[in-house]
């Protein structure tokens, strides 16, 4: 069980302070900013104990959340909380900042009371929870208007692929069925040809329809959910392939020339791509020439930052930059972090494809041609990264 | 916490709290509520406006009554008298024709934890558990719990118990969990609810329909539950068999704990059990999630104990990624180094290489990193003697990273023992050998000492100078003795000729720090299966050992009025922790005062006239935090009195604590930068050695705990 959960900003200002059982005091707020946030070396573990009570924390940007307890509990679950909490705040109020948790000051106090009660974990569905809470989420006004699918951690390939790929949203879907009557069934099939390595489903999916007949038979709950989540390693196509080339010229300057191969179908897009060159410490200027895109030297984070906004298939790409050093007696040598990149793409890079899309309705009798359907693939980057 | 100009806060919301122009107007009310909760949230004492918080929850704003009643929860402690005012419009409101109404106010009113409520709650819960509403019954179970943690030791209320052991069979999953959460808290001394054959079936049988927490809360309750059978046992198993592919990962580590508990006597369905979940769980090590994927890998260590080739043909899973925190790279690091073998070893090793060269980027995490790295090849050289080559390539340019004893050491070990086959070897240990003056650690002296004799022994020439220089200024200089020591008898032991330093050096099983890897014999799962999902793997064994023995202290000296409400370890403590817990000594009870403040004047005029009771060192490494260490000691309620500012050389603290029996103790703490140890001295005003005893105990836990956080 959870004793207490506190939010601060990066300042280790107390934002949200919530206490659920006696045994964490007052005192339990300060512990964790003096130990954790002020603390001089950086995070040593997301679980710190202090006093015989173990913190648990996660950051948003520069938000800090820690749930608090004394007990013996199961980690694993703590930490689900704190994600499940903040994609309700997410839900509510777009993105996790100080601002949006400050302008939203009410409504997190109300969803405090509402998904924990002693410590334990309540109704934590953010469609189930609307009944009982009274507020409506202010969300700032600069906020990216354009999500079309919500916003993941970044993370490892494959793993994302099942969490933003394919989403079959009942609710774009049906517009019909909201609410009262009963939901659809919706079975999907899959090809057996691409190995997966292991996949978990939403508590939804009926298991044994899917040993028998390998396709995903669900009722879908309101909202966005993630239906599958799957893991694969082998026969990945890596949408784009960067090959870099350092030389060092003297000490006092360096070449730098990186290019990007598009590996997929011609005729498709790849969006939103960003390359990440970073550059050493000392660095004193920077020249960029690029092909295509734009790329601009960033001096506070150390990196080239080179966008495309759009690329199509079976395309390369070249940008070279000339860093110009200062000198040094700093012995150590340049570490040479990797390049990383972000993009897009328009299909899945595990060759995992939905077959087919069945609607059923019984109550309002929709027939399956009747249902608006669509599938869309979007493959994003997690961390996508090249040494050099 | 002190609050500039509080007071003038407190002042000017009461007076805008009273303003009927405001009260009239119901935004710019519920606008000074909000600034009231929003200072307390900050830390500044509300508790003045407690009265007209009270007046303002009448009132048909939900919003506005829902904040007042958080704000009632907080200072009821403090005001109970003018909270029992409130108590009409909460009992009002528990017969509301709304249920979220209903639910709200008695979720509030079991939360005011003050004395004497409990007699107005008690009618209202026992409606609630029958409100129609499943909302209202969620929180009446709950309600059942607070109520009797609020009442602290007295008797179970046996119909009450019944009821909600009946409320089991409800609708409702949360109303099932939250029960079972309640009867836990109601019967904890009598070792919990009770989860009998037709209770198990049931809950088996509701599993489906919970939602993850309650399935990870269920799971962990039937862990109790005995099969009679065989065939009962492999039913369970068959019936909990998806819950393994859970797509939470708390399920699915709930679920392999409970099978792997099940099924003790079967340790070929514990094996299988494993391999099950070997999928989901390097899921959850690769998952975007960083801190759920360190817990998994603290997980996969502990599996890894058992079955170390159990992730062996997945070991690349576990190479780091630049971005990573390095809370994960160090794990990682752990585990590859836990799972080489024959096969995979060649590109574990070329992997950490590439981590040696990474490292300098950040200075801080340069240090950390290299150590572990450090270690881990000195692991993996007595592991397999065949890749020593490819770690005496990376060594080359590590020393300037390394910042750390133990990374020292491991460096220097290595450098000593495969000196000849590493060119510069000599003249590395020849700049440690110089800097030996400056040098804080006397084990890695010690370190250096065997290092540069071993190393003489293969290259005479080289380092000859250097060695003589070393052994020179640790038998002439040197304060620490047993530096002193190793010098001299390493000098001897020259003495007594070449060939007899090489037999007693070079002897195959000279490093005691090796013993390391012999020692990890394969672990049966049942020596860890009833650790599995817990904090015991995230924090380690010995650690999580020292926590839980300072819960058992904790639980003589509560910090809190309410004992009960010290649920100090629950079941999920493993069994040989518990009889740590239990085994201390029980006479010597010490319950320090809260709250206890003696005067500088009154503490210097005792302290004076005492003797030590006394004397202990402490091994203290580095600068000490005085902040940290401050509140850690308020935690047990033990005050500072004085304390040097940080950084101050020597560094000295005077403290004090009173128990119950007005005893006082009274201590100073002194630290020396050369010691490297805190010198603790003790004072007590009646000599009594059982208190004595605990009480030093006490402060030797805190004084452990805080340095453990800060090295």
């Amino acid at each position: 069980m959870i004793g207490g959960l506190f939010i601060y900003n990066h300042k280790g200002e107390v934002l949200i302070s919530r206490v659920y059982r006696d045994d964490i005091g007052r005192n339990a707020v300060d512990a964790f900013r003096v130990n954790v946030i002020h603390a001089r070396q950086q995070v040593r573990s997301p679980v710190t104990n202090i006093a015989r009570t173990s913190f648990f924390h996660v950051k948003r940007s520069n938000i800090w959340l820690a749930a608090v307890t004394k007990q013996n509990v199961n980690a694993a679950m703590v930490f689900e909380f704190l994600y499940k909490m903040c994609d309700v705040m997410a839900a509510y109020f777009g993105k996790i900042s100080e601002e949006n948790i400050k302008n939203n000051f009410v409504l997190i106090y109300e969803l405090l009371d509402e998904i924990l009660d002693f410590g334990y974990p309540q109704n934590s569905e953010t469609g189930a929870l609307k009944t009982f809470i009274t507020q409506q989420g202010i969300k700032s006004q600069h906020e990216d208007k354009r999500r079309a699918i919500p916003d993941h951690q970044p993370g490892d390939w494959a793993n994302w692929l099942a969490a933003g790929g394919h989403q079959v949203s009942s609710e774009r879907a049906l517009p019909g069925c909201a609410g009262e009557c009963e939901p659809p069934h919706v079975p999907t099939g899959g090809k057996q040809s691409i190995a997966i390595d292991d996949c978990t489903f939403h508590q939804c999916v009926r298991l044994s329809k899917f040993d028998s007949e390998r396709s995903i038979s669900f009722i879908p709950p309101d909202g966005e959910f993630e239906l599958m989540r799957y893991r694969t390693t082998k026969d990945i196509i890596l949408p784009f392939r960067v090959i870099p080339l350092v030389r060092e010229v003297g000490r006092t300057k360096l070449e730098v020339k990186v290019v990007i191969k598009s590996n997929f179908k011609p005729s498709l897009l790849a969006q939103k791509i960003e390359v990440r060159i970073p550059t050493p410490l000392n660095t004193s200027g920077v020249q960029v020439i690029c092909m295509k895109g734009k790329a601009k030297y960033k001096a506070s984070e150390n990196a080239i930052v080179w966008k495309i906004k759009r690329m199509a298939g079976m395309k390369e790409s070249q940008i070279s930059a000339e860093i110009e050093l200062l000198p040094t007696n700093d012995k150590k040598k340049w570490a040479r972090p990797p390049i990383s990149m972000n993009f897009e793409v328009p299909f899945a890079p595990s060759g995992l494809k939905v077959r087919y899309l069945k609607v059923f309705e019984p109550k309002l009798n929709y027939s399956d041609h009747d249902v608006i359907k669509w599938v869309r693939y979007i493959g994003r980057s997690g961390i996508y990264e090249t040494r050099c | 916490m002190p609050y500039l100009g509080s007071e003038d806060v407190v002042k000017e919301l009461k007076r805008a709290l009273c303003n009927p122009h405001i009260q009239a107007d119901r935004l710019r009310y519920r606008n000074v509520i909000q600034r009231v909760i929003r200072h307390m949230t900050q830390g500044v004492d509300m508790s003045g406006v407690f009265m007209e918080m009270v007046k303002a929850s009448a009132t048909v704003d939900i919003v506005q009554k829902k904040l007042v009643y958080h704000y009632m929860c907080t200072y009821a402690p403090l005001k109970p008298d003018l909270a029992l005012l409130a108590i009409n419009t909460l009992c009002k409101d528990c017969s509301d024709p709304n249920p979220m109404v209903r639910g709200l106010a008695l979720r509030s009113m079991c939360s005011l934890r003050m004395p004497g409520v409990q007699e107005y709650i008690q009618q209202p819960v026992l409606h609630g558990l029958r409100d129609k509403a499943s909302y209202v019954r969620r929180v009446a179970v709950l309600g059942c719990a607070k109520m009797h943690n609020l009442h602290g030791d007295s008797e179970v209320d046996g119909a009450l118990v019944n009821e909600l052991y009946s409320l089991l069979r409800d609708q409702d999953p949360i109303v099932v969990v939250n029960c079972l959460r309640s009867l836990e808290e109601i019967l904890k001394q009598e070792g919990g609810v009770v989860i009998n054959k037709p209770i198990a079936h049931h809950l088996l049988n509701r599993m489906p329909k919970l939602d993850q927490w309650g399935q990870a809360e269920v799971l962990n309750f039937l862990l109790r539950y005995q099969p009679r059978s065989e065939e009962e046992l492999f039913d369970i198993l068959n019936l909990l068999d998806g819950f393994l592919k859970s797509s939470s990962p708390s399920v699915v580590m709930g679920a392999t704990k409970l099978f792997l508990i099940l099924a003790k006597q079967f340790p070929h369905v514990q094996t299988d059990v494993l391999v099950r979940v070997k999928g989901p769980l390097l899921a959850a090590c690769s998952s975007e999630s960083r801190e759920l994927c360190f817990v998994a890998l603290c997980h996969v260590r502990q599996i890894l104990h058992s079955l170390p080739g159990h992730f062996s043909g997945h070991y690349k899973k576990f190479f780091c990624s630049y971005s990573e925190p390095h809370y994960i790279k160090l794990k990682k690091v752990e585990v590859l180094c836990e799972l080489v073998n024959d096969e995979n070893v060649q590109q574990v090793l070329e992997e950490l290489r590439g981590y040696c060269t990474d490292v300098s980027a950040d200075f801080a995490q340069a240090a950390i990193s290299a150590i572990v790295v450090v270690q881990t090849f000195r692991d993996l050289v007595w592991l397999c003697p065949q890749c020593t080559d490819a770690v005496c390539q990376a060594l080359p340019g590590c020393e300037d990273t390394i910042q750390d004893s133990e990374g020292k050491q491991a460096l220097i070990w290595l450098l000593g023992v495969h000196g000849e086959r590493i060119p510069n070897a000599p003249y590395v240990l020849e700049d440690f050998a110089e800097n030996v003056k400056s040098e804080t650690f006397p084990a890695v002296k010690m370190e250096l000492l065997t290092a540069l004799l071993r190393l003489f022994l293969s290259r005479p020439a080289e380092c000859q100078d250097a060695l003589g220089r070393l052994l020179c200024y640790c038998i002439e200089e040197e304060k620490d003795m047993a530096v002193r020591d190793r010098g001299l008898f390493y000098y001897r032991l020259l003495l007594a000729g070449v060939d007899e330093a090489k037999r007693v050096l070079c002897s195959p099983k000279s490093d005691p720090s090796l013993g390391l890897l012999e020692d990890q014999a394969e672990r049966p799962v049942n020596s860890w299966a009833s650790d599995f999902n817990t904090l015991v793997p995230v924090y380690g064994k010995a650690r999580w050992a020292t926590i839980s023995k300072c819960q058992g202290t904790e639980r003589r000296g509560p910090e809190l009025p309410s004992t009960a409400a010290f649920a100090a370890s629950g079941p999920l403590i493993p069994e040989e922790n518990k009889e740590k817990v239990e085994e201390l000594p029980d006479s010597g009870a010490l319950v320090l005062v809260p709250n206890h403040h003696l005067a500088a004047e009154t503490f210097e005029k005792a302290w004076l006239s005492l003797e030590v009771a006394h004397r202990q060192v402490l091994p203290w490494q580095g600068a000490v935090h005085p902040d940290t260490l401050q509140m850690a000691l308020q935690v047990v309620n033990i005050q500072t009195i004085a304390v040097s500012r940080a950084g101050a050389q020597p560094w000295k603290a005077y403290l004090s604590a009173q128990d119950d029996t007005g005893c006082l103790f009274l201590t100073e703490l002194l630290w020396e930068p050369e010691t490297l140890a805190m010198q603790v001295s003790v004072k007590q005003s009646e000599a009594r050695a059982d208190t004595l005893g605990s009480f030093t105990s006490v402060l030797g836990t805190v004084l452990g705990t805080v340095g453990d956080i800060k090295s």
